[in-house]
């Protein structure tokens, strides 16, 4: 595999010059960025700017048009076999807004799955990983419930212990409360919380503004296909720099 | 009436069984059963590769399955198995059994209805699943494997037993090529009586009644105890049933 040794102050996630069109739609316009090992980033900006495109071409669930994206040292969009692809995504985490947990697995299994059947992780070290993580999520009494018995916000957090049992050193998650009663947001973003506090690299397209003030080491906004504005929350919140950040945070408080 | 039924059970019930048997090909309904296991034995994986290989982006495996499948639905599974026993011998020149004409069509005509099922379970179960198993580092057809195809397959399991009914009541037609199944049987005890058509018939048509009706039974079976599983309700696994699920049971 063409990887290069990453060094402890290599950033986790480098773009360069990413763009991408849907047909004649140009949904990202030039993104130049970086990630630093343990950083958390935020990224917001009103719907349709390409958040959520940005965060999936992250591990390739989209292909980008032009530009590229170092993750971990690995040059993700260089053509490679599909193997190696399979390998390189096993090792970026990824949280969706519609938990997409396997239904016809219990919890326990939907986190063990992977691990046995990517990594070739021995089965009984491969539950008892999953039983650890599902303690971490607190959810150690639901092992054995499938997703249909367990609510939005359970399902959000065995989805992410899922994603961490492959032990990937970054996480991406796409709007992962969106789809959340609200009074479910607040035990994923405990979760959340807690890995950050960890040192994980993240990164994390959210509304919860909230959560970007406390946990977020630098908030990118995004708007039409571009990051206009990229600075540490509190900076961001209290003196937005662009018309189109100020008014879009004028709108989040109404 | 019945009394004439129950006298032709008596007579003739070893020819109903196994047909010729020693002293000819197994037949009757041995054959009969026989060649509805194979076929659908067969023709389900079958039907999955078809399924994927009509589902794939190359078009080296898309087109000629896309238009095998078409060519097969669109025309009646008479014409294949007379074709298969008039055609394939005078092309190859070799000499084939009835009994495997017969299987290999109902193999090619089934598994074509079933891709057609299991593409359906494929493509109805949407994005999402699939790509949260990539995002995993799950391989396509790993993901297809582990992911995709169980809840597929069990979201489409009242079709696939339609088109396995639909096959078991397939094998009659290998009746015409002299495949000496139940069919075949039948019509030679109705040779020899003559004059009694509908009970010996009434007997075919009850024998396959019970056969499709029991395929049913299970499927319905099968598919409440999945559905108990998966909700949950089934008995709670025990601490010690648990240690060995985890180290022999398949995910389904």
């Amino acid at each position: 595999m063409n990887t290069t040794v990453p060094s402890n102050n290599s950033p986790m996630i480098q773009l360069k010059g990413v763009r991408k069109s849907y047909g004649l739609y140009e949904v990202l316009k030039g993104i130049d960025a970086e990630v630093a090992r343990g950083e958390v980033v935020v990224i917001c900006g009103p719907s349709g700017s390409g958040k959520s495109t940005l965060i999936r071409t992250v591990n390739r669930l989209e292909e980008i048009g032009s530009g590229s994206i170092v993750c971990d040292g690995n040059n993700i969009h260089q053509p490679m076999p599909a193997r190696e692809l399979n390998l390189l995504r096993s090792r970026i985490g990824f949280v969706f807004q519609s938990f997409n947990l396997f239904p016809h697995l219990s919890a326990i299994d939907n986190i063990a799955i992977s691990p046995i059947r990517v990594k070739g992780v021995p089965r009984e070290a491969a539950y008892a990983k999953a039983t650890q993580l599902l303690e971490r999520v607190g959810l150690a009494d639901k092992a054995h419930a499938y997703p249909g018995q367990l609510s939005g916000g359970q399902q959000q957090r065995v989805a992410i212990a899922r994603a961490l049992a492959m032990e990937p050193p970054v996480m991406l998650f796409d709007e992962p409360t969106s789809a959340l009663d609200p009074e479910m947001v607040g035990e994923v973003l405990a979760v959340m919380k807690g890995l950050a506090a960890d040192g994980m690299t993240m990164m994390c397209v959210t509304h919860e503004m909230g959560f970007a003030r406390d946990v977020a080491d630098r908030v990118w906004f995004i708007d039409q296909g571009q990051i206009i504005e990229s600075a540490p929350p509190d900076e961001f919140f209290s003196r937005p720099q662009t018309t189109r950040a100020q008014r879009f945070l004028s709108d989040l408080r109404h | 009436m019945i009394s004439d039924i129950v006298a032709i059970i008596r007579d003739y019930w070893l020819l109903l069984l196994i047909g010729q048997y020693p002293n000819g090909p197994l037949g009757g309904l041995a054959a009969t059963l026989m060649l509805s296991v194979l076929a659908i034995a067969f023709a389900f994986p079958v039907s999955i590769a078809l399924a994927l290989a009509r589902l794939s982006k190359s078009p080296f495996l898309n087109w000629p399955v896309t238009a095998l499948v078409y060519f097969t639905r669109g025309v009646p599974l008479l014409m294949l198995i007379l074709w298969g026993y008039f055609l394939v011998p005078l092309v190859t020149g070799a000499n084939v059994p009835a009994f495997l004409t017969m299987l290999v069509t109902l193999v090619v005509y089934q598994g074509a209805f079933l891709s057609e099922v299991v593409r359906g379970g494929i493509v109805a179960l949407g994005h999402g699943q699939m790509e949260a198993a990539r995002a995993l580092g799950h391989s396509y057809l790993g993901a297809m494997r582990y992911v995709i195809l169980p809840q597929a397959l069990y979201n489409v399991i009242p079709s696939i037993i339609s088109v396995f009914v639909a096959t078991i009541k397939d094998t009659t037609l290998g009746y015409v090529i002299n495949v000496p199944d139940l069919t075949f049987a039948a019509s030679q005890i109705n040779n020899q009586l003559l004059t009694q058509p509908f009970q010996v018939f009434f007997i075919l048509a009850a024998v396959y009644y019970v056969i499709c009706w029991s395929l049913s039974r299970v499927a319905v079976l099968t598919e409440r105890r999945i559905t108990r599983r998966r909700a949950g309700t089934a008995p709670q696994p025990t601490a010690k049933s648990l240690k060995l699920a985890a180290l022999t049971d398949q995910p389904s």
